[in-house]
Order: C-alpha cells, then structure tokens, then sequence
C-alpha cells in the first residue's frame, strides 16, 4: 500500500528520515535502509539539508525503490528555477517515487558553500500548487502533458517559530495550495506544539491533512546544542539540556525522551503519524518503534533482515 | 481580533481548476519602445515614494497592499508567501539574525490594520520579466493584478 493510499485510508503513520552520504556510494544508502524496512510507511531523503552537497535525493530514492522501500523526496527551491523543478518532480515519478516534500530550503550561508547564488525562484506554497497542476497534467506554463504524473505532495511545518498564529494561517496556505501530508519539525517542547495542535483544531485543518509530529532523538548534550545553535528554527527547553547532561548514559536517555515524547503525541488529537528524525542515528529506529509501539503486527519479517542476513528480497 | 475572515474563501482545491492555472503569470508581450520609456520615467516617480517609504526592491510586480505595505522582496530568499520556517525567538531572520523577519512585521502590521485575510491569499509565481519595470504603469496595462488599498468592511 502507497503513502497516499495510507492517508486515505487513516492509522497512525510512522515515516522516518534518512540523510543520503556525502560521497556517491549507494551501499552507503542500502546499509541505512535496513533499518527501516518493514517499520516505516514512507523514508524522507533530505534535499543537500542544511545546504551541505550530498547525493541527489531522487538518486538516493531510486535506491530505496530497489530496494522495496517507499521514499519521500524531499524538494528544496534553493537549487532550482521552475524549468528544473517542474523536470525534476516529472523524472521521479517517471522512476516510481510518487511522494515529494515540498520545502523552501536552508539558505546557502549555513552550508559548506555560502558563496554560492540562491534561486528562491518559487517558494515552498507554489511549489505544492506546481505539483498539483503537474498531476493535473499542465505545467505552469499552461501547456498539457499527455502522460500527467501520479504525485503525493506533502509540505513541512514548523509549530515553534513565532508568531505561532502566522504558523497556522501558513498550514492552511499549504493545504489550499493542495498538500495532502504535513511534516513538522522536530518536537522538544511538547506544550508549543500542544497550543499549535489546538489553534490547527479550532481552524480544523487537521481534517483536511494527515498532520505528521516530528520527533527527533539525540545521542549526547552536544548533539542538542549543536542544533539549537546551527539549525534554524529550532527550539530545546533548558530543562531537556539540563536532563540529559545529569544523565550517566545519555545514550539511553536519548532514546528514552524520544519514546516518551512519542508516547505523549499520540495522545494528541488530531495528530496522524510521527515523522522520526535521527540524525545519523538510523540504526536507532527500531528499538523506538518497538518501545514506543509503533511496530506493525507484520513487521515480524521485517525485524528478521535487521540483523544483515536476509538482505536480499526478490 | 480578525479570527473569522481568517480563513478567507474558499479552501484552495474546491475552487475551479482554471484557478489553478493562474498560478504563474504568462509570458507577456514585450514592451515596445515607447511603453519602455514611459516605463522608466514612470518607475522614477515610482521610486521617490517607494524606496523610501517601503524599501521597495524593484520587482515589478507589486504586491505591498497585500502585505500590511511592507516590502516583502527585502526577505533574503525572497519569499512571496509568508515566513520560511526559520524565524528565530521573537521574529529573527535566519539568515541575519540581527534583523526582524520581514514577514513577523509584516504579521504583526496585518493584525493591527485588520488585513490578515489577505495573507492567506496564493501570490502567483514572480514574472522575472517584469523585474526593474514600474509596477504602476503594469497596472496600468493589466500585466498585474490591481492594489487592495481599501477594504469592504462587513456590517
């Protein structure tokens, strides 16, 4: 069953993230699939994230496809006009990858090349409403394709940036613009994101769209700082930084915050899934899946490739 | 405050498609040699009110009555369609965050002049061909949409 199908369908969702190698090895990208095989509905591939060049995120896709797994694209405006977006959502579902998140993008100052020339030629709303016309079968130019593309388009949401009613009005933007699944950033602050849950109630946008929780589980009290200080957008309260510095395993303090943070947003109403983030922590995935009960009663196959052996799948 | 115009018309995808088309501009017909210079000595005049009172960047394709009449274009990526997820703690840029978000003023101007509802409309994609022309005369000629200055209050 496709994501898509999986949205309309209801249940909890479970996607999680998996940042492509910056060199272009693909048993890099096959080594951390693995770990989400049979858990997860749909893997992110992150888009040269936070600006830093890594392997194409259609490319990384295309290998999960191999590979049986169901990839969500993620497509920043940073890198292309209109002519190469319009391409590039084409050629994805010309190779089998229908789902794309639709993002602005990190501005280049935070990557490893500042000096390079951003686009900005749409932004991430009419990049939603692109993929939309596209799977219509116009481009933006008016022109019919014969063949229109099967697209699931999602967007990205961030519940902690002021002002948190311009947040709201935002996710309603994204939705008209036609999204069918959001993604937010990662979730520290649980009561934020519970204020943001209820004004997206009140508006009852979460009707309208399968609202995904971001949950992002850290290794170590440096890991939090370094995201506090160089992602933008992103907000940890003292007293998570001041748990996991008393913690002797910080480790298994990571993970147990992450599962009680899952545990919690699925109290949530209105809340559709949890989007997993970890950063370079793939292998961390099942073990939350498991302790958090996102597990599915058919993963029971699944958890059997973890340990290496049945790689191979016809 | 303005909670009930909050959510504008319609949602976006019970609209008719041909809605949907408008998305981006079309090509328009180049200006011819005259158009051009009435163009240019448009954009002067153009230029004394809004450089200075806007910080107009020049884009040809105004949509200041949109935007509580704070230019949008001085956002780094030049977002037409509100923030990025970026703004810092009390409405800091990303990208140089010794300055306010253009759009967290922009929000907080729209509530005050009760224009919130017209955030939530799709600005259409940046014609770059209308880039550095005057964008009164392109009203004028109907390449543009025409400025929302005064608004029908509901009794």
């Amino acid at each position: 069953m496709s994501l898509s199908q999986k949205i309309d369908t209801g249940g909890f969702l479970f996607t999680a993230e998996l940042g492509p190698p910056k060199s272009c090895n693909p048993d890099a990208v096959r080594k951390k699939s693995v770990h989400f095989k049979n858990i997860v509905d749909g893997v992110n591939i992150t888009d040269n994230q936070t600006a830093i060049v890594r392997l194409s995120s259609i490319a990384a896709a295309k290998i999960l496809v191999d590979e049986g797994l169901e990839p969500v694209v993620q497509m920043t405006c940073r890198d292309r006009n209109r002519l190469a977006l319009q391409s590039d959502l084409i050629g994805m579902s010309a190779l089998g990858i229908e789902n794309v998140l639709c993002l602005t993008g990190d501005h280049q100052r935070f990557g490893n090349h500042p000096e390079a020339k951003n686009v900005f030629d749409l932004d991430s709303i009419q990049l939603i409403a692109t993929a939309r016309m596209l799977r219509m079968g116009f481009f933006l130019s008016g022109e019919q394709m014969k063949r229109p593309p099967s697209l699931c388009i999602g967007g990205a949401a961030n519940p902690f940036a002021d002002p948190l009613e311009f947040r709201v009005l935002r996710l309603a933007k994204k939705i008209k613009a036609g999204a069918q699944f959001i993604q937010t950033q990662p979730v520290f602050d649980l009561d934020r994101f519970k204020t943001w849950m209820n004004r997206v109630r009140e508006e009852g946008l979460d009707k309208k769209v399968a609202v995904l929780a971001g949950v992002m589980p850290v290794k170590s009290v440096r890991a939090l700082t370094y995201m506090e200080d160089q992602v933008p957008g992103i907000f940890i309260p003292r007293e998570l930084i001041s748990r996991m510095k008393k913690a002797e395993n910080p480790k298994e303090e990571g993970v147990k915050i992450a599962v009680e943070t899952i545990l919690c947003l699925k109290e949530v109403k209105g809340l559709r899934g949890i989007h997993l983030m970890p950063l370079m922590w793939e292998s961390i995935t099942p073990r939350i899946a498991e302790e958090s009960g996102l597990l599915r009663k058919d993963s029971a196959a699944g958890r059997n490739t973890l340990s290496g052996k049945a790689k191979k799948t016809s | 405050m303005n909670e009930e115009k909050y959510q504008g018309k319609q949602p976006f995808h019970e609209e008719e498609d041909t809605q949907l088309l408008e998305l981006a501009t079309r090509h328009t017909k180049d200006m011819s040699r005259s158009e051009k210079a009435v163009s240019k000595t448009a954009l002067i005049f153009e230029n004394v009110v809004k450089i200075p009172f806007f910080r107009c960047q020049r884009c040809g394709e105004c949509i200041l009555s949109h935007t509580a009449f704070i230019c949008s274009q001085r956002c780094p990526k030049r977002l037409r369609n509100g923030p990025c997820g970026g703004t810092g703690r009390g409405g800091t840029c990303e990208v140089y965050p010794e300055q306010k978000c253009v759009w967290y003023r922009i929000y907080k101007r729209a509530r005050f002049l009760r224009r919130l509802f017209l955030l939530t409309r799709i600005e259409k994609i940046h014609n770059w061909n209308l880039e550095k022309t005057s964008a009164w005369m392109n009203v004028l000629q109907k390449r543009i949409e025409a400025p929302i200055l005064f608004l029908k209050r509901k009794k």
